[in-house]
């Protein structure tokens, strides 16, 4: 997964940010991989939206508070004008609430600020590579959302697709992360590899975008609004 | 002006009704038929009762010329005898010749008002039977009017004469009225009119006050403490007794002359009685004194007059001049008390009391033959006036309770309306106190936490650095923990809903990185674990934290290789044990005391237990915690 690492041609990061601070930390991290290409830096999302008209890059690190707007919206706007572009929100606590916004606007991870600088690189490196992210509060919230009596199956079915679901096996891995185990152990537990693991959760982070977006859809049609 | 036009309606009601009588008065008396008012009447001692013979020839001849309607003046008490057929009795013979009729060949009838016979009556036309009397001897419908159809097979017709037999007690009896001879067309108007107003009004008002009186009843029934309407029907069937006499009798009735006697007679005792009673309860006096005077009276005759003792029949008017007496006092006891106490009711009731004595007096002089007995017994309408105003009082009652409950059902809807307003009120009242105490604590609790951990971390850094010493710290460190220490604040704030394992998993995800860059490696063997109800932020930062210390105590002083956190259940526990491979320490002995004590205040708060456990290399820290609500941690707040 990591055959990026050693390609001639280094991965192009963006960065939407407006603390000084850590785009500097940012920008040290990234110095010190050379593997990695720091290609721009937006401190608004005005700037940022300059910036995704842009060619694209292959990983963006967007800030979820941005003086002028929400991260959630760039993100958004990322995943329909960088499509190839992998995104990830930069938090400080990865606390559920702004991650999972942040996936359902189109996030496949999140970058924890006070990671060692060689860790944000690292990171950097294993998200591009297909590898997600995922706290225990996540997976949690994440198993809630997809709870099957939550909502009636009739969303979405009009349309000919309907709400995604988990697959058994996305379950039991959100399961055990919710119980503490790291993707080697649960590739252990469930008998197959980390990079099956990994897949999982990234399918998982899909499937909830899609997810949200349908009951948008759905939502704005029960309002009237489509 | 809605009642001044509602008066004038009535007005002119009355007016239309008194028009329309007139009326049907004049139409009566224009059509016409013979009234026969002359008699010869002779009269003949006899004992007992004899048959009456099938032909008139055996009467005797010529006789006193009487003026029909004829009625000897009675004796007030005659003589009495206990068997019928040893009674003295008299025979009363009156002959009457028919004016002749002109012979259209219709069919006639003979009317005859009243008939007071007390006794056996037969009736001759040309000398022939043409209709006796055959029920009870006494009691055998005296009150209602004959009309019979004069057969055209064995006499003359038109008759030339007719001759009347009344056989009775001596003394009393032997009255009788006019007879009119004439066509259905003449005569059936005035039998009608006498018959409805005499016989049947009275009749049906008095089964119809039954009838209700019945329905009243079963109100009692359901409402044991309502004496009124158990009175209400006791007045109800003492009525219809006392008015028996004047619709039955043209057939044999059920009972003997004697019972049939002492019914009616002491009927109007029992009638005083009741009304009485029903007054009082309008006016709600009671007044036992009068009430015992009247049972005593009127039970007094009731014994008195029982068969085989005084014959009610002789000596009924003496009994109701007693009676008269007695409800004239009854009647002016109940005006009184009446007015008294304001009841609209019991003083229209106790008004016609009133009227009705006054009606009584003059049906007494009816019965003693002292006015034209051709006339009606009046009582039988007041009855009838009885019977109405029963009805408006129970009409007037029962108006007045649906008006309650309508009241009270609208009453109790606002009240209800009132009391849910209340309620929302005082429930959110309650929910905002409830958030205002939650917030509370949750501050509380913040406050206590930052003071003991991040606050106290930063102020030491700071003390140090101040001091020069910085060389001796590892600022990054430092800053790491009280970055560790603000996330697991954070991951506090969020519920985690009874879970203890994704308590210890989110503990993990926090801590991985410290371990793994101090090269420390996790084992980590967590099974099931009960959900812990009492489990919520306040105690789930309690843990965070007591756990958060125990791996910086390794980290910091164990210099251990491998840690293992361990979850089991253990009887109505659940245990989690943190082991290390390190240098190992003596709880007792250490000297870091201020790391510990928290880790037990902190256990104690949550109703754990926390435990150093002997182990072969390195130590294990147990904390167990209860899976029911502890008991002692309601009472500490952190």
């Amino acid at each position: 997964m990591s055959s990026h690492a050693a390609s001639s041609t280094p991965l192009k990061v963006a960065l939407v940010e407006d603390d000084t601070a850590f785009q500097e930390a940012f920008r040290t991290a990234l110095a010190g991989a050379p593997d990695l290409a720091m290609i721009g830096v937006a401190a608004t999302a005005a700037e940022a939206r300059v910036m995704l008209s842009a060619p694209p890059a292959d990983v963006l690190v967007v800030d979820l508070g941005l003086p002028d707007g929400s991260g959630i919206e760039i993100i958004g706007e990322a995943t329909t004008r960088w499509p190839g572009c992998a995104i990830m929100v930069a938090t400080t606590f990865a606390d559920e609430r702004h991650v999972i916004a942040s996936i359902e606007a189109g996030a496949s991870g999140y970058l924890l600020k006070d990671s060692p600088l060689p860790t944000i690189a690292q990171d950097i490196r294993v998200l591009h590579g297909g590898g997600s992210p995922i706290s225990p509060r996540i997976a949690r919230q994440v198993l809630m959302r997809f709870r099957p009596d939550e909502r009636p199956a009739e969303g979405g079915e009009t349309e000919g697709k309907s709400a995604p679901s988990l697959s058994d096996r996305e379950k039991e891995t959100l399961q055990l992360i919710t119980r503490g185990f790291s993707f080697d152990e649960i590739a252990e537990l469930m008998g197959v590899s980390r990079n099956t693991v990994l897949t999982f959760v990234r399918r998982i982070y899909a499937k909830l975008e899609v997810r949200s977006k349908t009951e948008a859809v759905f939502e704005a049609r029960a309002y009237g609004l489509v | 002006m809605a009642s001044s036009r509602r008066r004038w309606i009535a007005w002119a009601a009355w007016a239309v009704i008194a028009i329309v009588a007139f009326g049907g008065m004049l139409a009566i008396q224009g059509r016409g038929g013979e009234r026969i008012t002359d008699a010869q009447m002779t009269a003949v001692a006899t004992v007992g009762y004899q048959p009456p013979p099938a032909t008139s020839a055996g009467r005797p001849q010529g006789g006193a010329h009487v003026h029909l309607p004829h009625a000897p003046t009675p004796l007030w008490a005659p003589r009495a005898h206990a068997a019928p057929e040893a009674l003295d009795t008299q025979i009363t013979w009156y002959s009457l010749q028919v004016p002749p009729l002109p012979n259209r060949g219709q069919q006639l009838y003979l009317y005859i008002p009243r008939w007071k016979s007390d006794g056996v009556l037969a009736i001759y036309a040309d000398g022939k039977l043409i209709r006796q009397s055959h029920a009870n001897l006494q009691w055998n419908g005296s009150n209602q009017p004959l009309w019979i159809a004069l057969p055209r097979t064995a006499t003359s017709h038109p008759p030339t004469t007719l001759d009347i037999r009344l056989q009775h007690v001596r003394g009393i009896g032997g009255a009788f009225s006019s007879v009119w001879i004439g066509d259905y067309r003449q005569l059936a108007p005035r039998y009608s009119v006498r018959d409805i107003f005499q016989v049947r009004l009275p009749a049906f008002s008095t089964v119809a006050f039954l009838a209700t009186g019945v329905f009243a009843l079963f109100v009692w029934f359901s409402r044991r403490a309502e004496r009124i309407y158990l009175l209400y029907f006791l007045t109800s069937v003492v009525c219809f007794l006392r008015m028996l006499h004047t619709f039955v009798g043209t057939e044999p009735l059920i009972v003997s002359d004697a019972w049939f006697g002492w019914l009616t007679v002491n009927s109007t005792f029992w009638m005083i009685l009741a009304l009485h009673l029903f007054v009082a309860e309008l006016h709600r006096v009671r007044q036992p004194r009068l009430t015992g005077v009247i049972l005593v009276i009127g039970g007094g005759w009731s014994i008195a007059t029982l068969p085989n003792l005084l014959d009610p029949t002789m000596i009924a008017a003496p009994i109701y001049v007693n009676m008269l007496v007695l409800g004239l006092g009854a009647t002016f006891n109940g005006i009184r008390q009446s007015l008294r106490a304001g009841s609209h009711f019991a003083l229209l009731l106790s008004t016609w009391c009133l009227v009705t004595v006054v009606a009584g007096v003059y049906d007494l002089a009816l019965q003693q033959n002292m006015v034209d007995i051709e006339s009606v017994y009046l009582t039988n309408f007041t009855g009838v006036g009885f019977t109405l105003l029963f009805w408006y009082i129970m009409l007037s009652r029962y108006i007045e309770a649906l008006a309650t409950a309508t009241e009270a059902k609208a009453d109790l809807a606002q009240r209800l309306v009132q009391r849910e307003a209340e309620l929302t009120a005082s429930h959110a009242r309650l929910r905002e106190i409830e958030n205002r105490e939650l917030l509370h604590q949750e501050r509380q609790r913040l406050m206590q936490d930052m003071h003991d951990g991040l606050g106290s971390t930063l102020v030491t850094a700071l003390r140090a650095f101040e001091n020069d010493r910085a060389t001796n710290l590892d600022a990054v460190d430092i800053l790491r923990g009280c970055i560790d220490d603000l996330k697991l604040t954070i991951d506090s704030m969020e519920p985690v809903e009874t879970d203890l394992l994704l308590l210890l998993a989110t503990l993990r995800f926090r801590l991985q990185p410290r371990l793994e860059a101090a090269g420390v490696k996790l084992l980590w063997s967590v099974g099931e674990a009960p959900p812990l109800e009492w489990l919520d932020q306040r105690h789930a930062l309690h843990i965070l934290r007591i756990l958060q210390e125990a791996f910086a105590n390794i980290l910091k002083h164990a210099g251990a290789r491998e840690i293992a956190v361990a979850v089991r259940v253990e009887g109505d526990q659940v245990v989690v044990r943190v082991q290390d491979d390190g240098r190992g320490f003596d709880p007792a002995r250490s000297s870091g005391g201020r790391g510990l004590a928290n880790q037990r205040r902190r256990a104690e708060a949550i109703g754990g237990v926390i435990r150093w456990e002997p182990s072969g290399q390195g130590s294990i820290l147990a904390l167990i915690l209860p899976v029911q609500k502890p008991q002692r941690a309601i009472a500490i707040r952190t």
